[in-house]
């Protein structure tokens, strides 16, 4: 999975990692009673395609990220990587999370952010460097490798969590309701630059999120999580092809009937 | 008018000492009590010693102890508290040690270790490195156990090699627990250097005191516990810009 290109990080990366859940159950004993949080999920997240994963706040969308990032073990059921089955974090997959001042580190300049993970791929200073200076490209980040993050604004640091996502090579992006935290005007600008990068780079994306809109904005299909404990309870598939717009692409009507299914499935459920 | 209002802070703050060692300069001048000398003996004292050598030479000795001894109290601090922050196990094993060890007023263990090893400094080095090992190794647990689950699970996520994780996120994250232990540690250290060479040595302030002591010669007895107050007093001012700067992280992250 080599990334060329003569303007930074161009297209020609070639995923054929896909990720597939089986079953997948998650219960917590605490005082001798058990909780499920959610059971029997099924989900295959072809290569290059964004799945977004929706539900009411406290349904149990962060654990299952866990499990799919291999945080976390499931109770029942599996998850494959590719032809692996996932016992712990794999380099196929990158994560960003919620809070990027805390999975920053405030020590480093965030271009020592992004090639951190890469010291522990063994590879060399040099190439290190190179890579994420390409990834900060990439997220629109040239030049701001000497900052550190609590110098920069929340979408920038989100922008930086990113591209340490990217520059770690993975194939599969996991985001963790990862605009949650930004102003609405960087919201748009970071989904779009989300869409963009899937379009470039081929990466699979799989997006929590509890904002409708940004799960049907940025998905090919939208897994409506609900319920105690969670399900799927519906599988909307989003057919607005790869070029999409804040504008014009929330006017079309396929968007509005997407949008007003999901939310229907989670107000009858929830 | 930058320079103006820094002169004014400046002159803000010098009066008192101003003043309070004029009234003493003047205060004391016609003392008659041997115990009580005029701070001009004493500042005669310190520059009589000063060009005998004597008060180099015994610094020197004190300043090695304290540093010495502080560099192997805080790296056991750190190591050991890092390992007890890190292991569940390693805390529940350890604790009821921890929390004895670190109750035995430090100047308590002088004499034992003194006794058992001797005059010579290498003993000394020791009872302030162990005195010095507590503040440091129990900050170090709390800063190693407060770090954020979201920190750990990105080490995890991103396959951080464990030595990596350990000195590139763990004990940075740390270090402004481990950076107020040993502030504390350093005051901590220069009460164990004064009191292990008072209680037997050959050189070193605290020698100096109690031997200048021993002779009557209070004027130098008083100007030494001055220059003891006015190294750890300097130490600490050192230490606080070198926090500043290795801390900026995080002090700016906290706005």
């Amino acid at each position: 999975m080599a990334i060329s290109g003569s303007n930074g990080m161009s297209a020609t990366k070639t995923n054929d990692t896909s990720l597939t859940v089986k079953n997948l159950g998650k219960t917590y004993v605490t005082n001798g009673e058990s909780h499920e949080i959610f059971g029997g999920i099924d989900l295959t997240v072809a290569p290059n395609e964004i799945v977004s994963i929706v539900g009411p706040s406290g349904v149990g969308k962060t654990t299952l990220l866990r499990c799919l990032a291999g945080l976390l073990e499931p109770t029942v059921g599996e998850v494959w990587i590719g032809d692996r089955r996932l016992t712990e974090p794999v380099p196929e997959m990158g994560v960003v999370f919620q809070d990027y001042s805390r999975s920053l580190l405030p020590w480093m300049r965030s271009r020592e952010n992004v090639a951190f993970p890469l010291e522990s791929k063994g590879i060399g200073r040099a190439e290190r460097n190179r890579m994420a200076e390409e990834s900060m490209a990439a997220v629109g980040l040239d030049g701001a490798g000497h900052k550190y993050p609590w110098q920069m604004s929340g979408g920038m640091q989100q922008r930086v969590a990113i591209a340490r996502a990217l520059a770690y090579q993975s194939d599969v992006l996991l985001m963790d309701e990862p605009f949650a935290s930004v102003d609405a005007q960087t919201r748009f600008d970071l989904e779009d630059l989300v869409l963009d990068l899937r379009k470039r780079l081929g990466v699979s994306i799989v997006l929590v999120t509890h904002d409708i809109d940004e799960a049907v904005y940025l998905a090919d299909r939208v897994v409506v999580l609900s319920g105690k404990p969670a399900g799927v309870v519906d599988l909307v598939e989003v057919n607005l092809g790869k070029d999409r717009d804040q504008l014009s692409t929330k006017a079309i009507p396929e968007f509005a009937e997407a949008r007003t299914r999901v939310l229907r499935q989670i107000r009858r459920e929830a | 008018m930058i320079a103006v209002k820094y002169g004014w802070r400046f002159l803000e703050q010098l009066w008192l000492p101003v003043l309070l060692i004029a009234l003493w300069w003047f205060g004391s001048a016609a003392s008659t009590n041997p115990f009580i000398p005029p701070l001009s003996e004493m500042v005669d004292a310190f520059f009589i010693e000063l060009e005998s050598g004597r008060l180099a030479s015994n610094a020197f000795a004190s300043l090695r102890n304290i540093f010495v001894g502080l560099f192997v109290g805080v790296f056991l601090g750190i190591a050991i508290g890092t390992i007890v922050g890190l292991s569940r196990a390693a805390r529940s094993v350890l604790n009821p040690y921890l929390q004895f060890a670190r109750s035995i007023p430090q100047v308590a263990i002088i004499p034992i270790i003194i006794g058992a090893f001797g005059i010579t400094a290498i003993p000394k080095i020791w009872a302030i490195a162990f005195a010095c090992i507590w503040p440091v190794l129990l900050n170090t647990v709390d800063g190693i156990r407060a770090i954020d689950p979201g920190v750990r699970d990105m080490v995890k996520s991103y396959r951080i090699s464990t030595p990596r994780a350990l000195f590139k996120v763990m004990i940075p994250a740390a270090l402004p627990q481990i950076m107020a232990g040993t502030r504390i540690s350093l005051s901590v250290a220069v009460v164990v250097m004064v009191v292990s060479e008072i209680y037997g040595s050959t050189e070193g302030l605290g020698y100096f005191i109690n031997y200048t002591k021993g002779l009557f010669q209070m004027e130098n007895t008083w100007m030494a516990t001055l220059v003891v107050g006015l190294i750890g007093y300097l130490l600490s001012v050192i230490f606080l810009i070198v926090e500043k700067y290795a801390l900026r992280w995080y002090h700016e992250s906290a706005k």
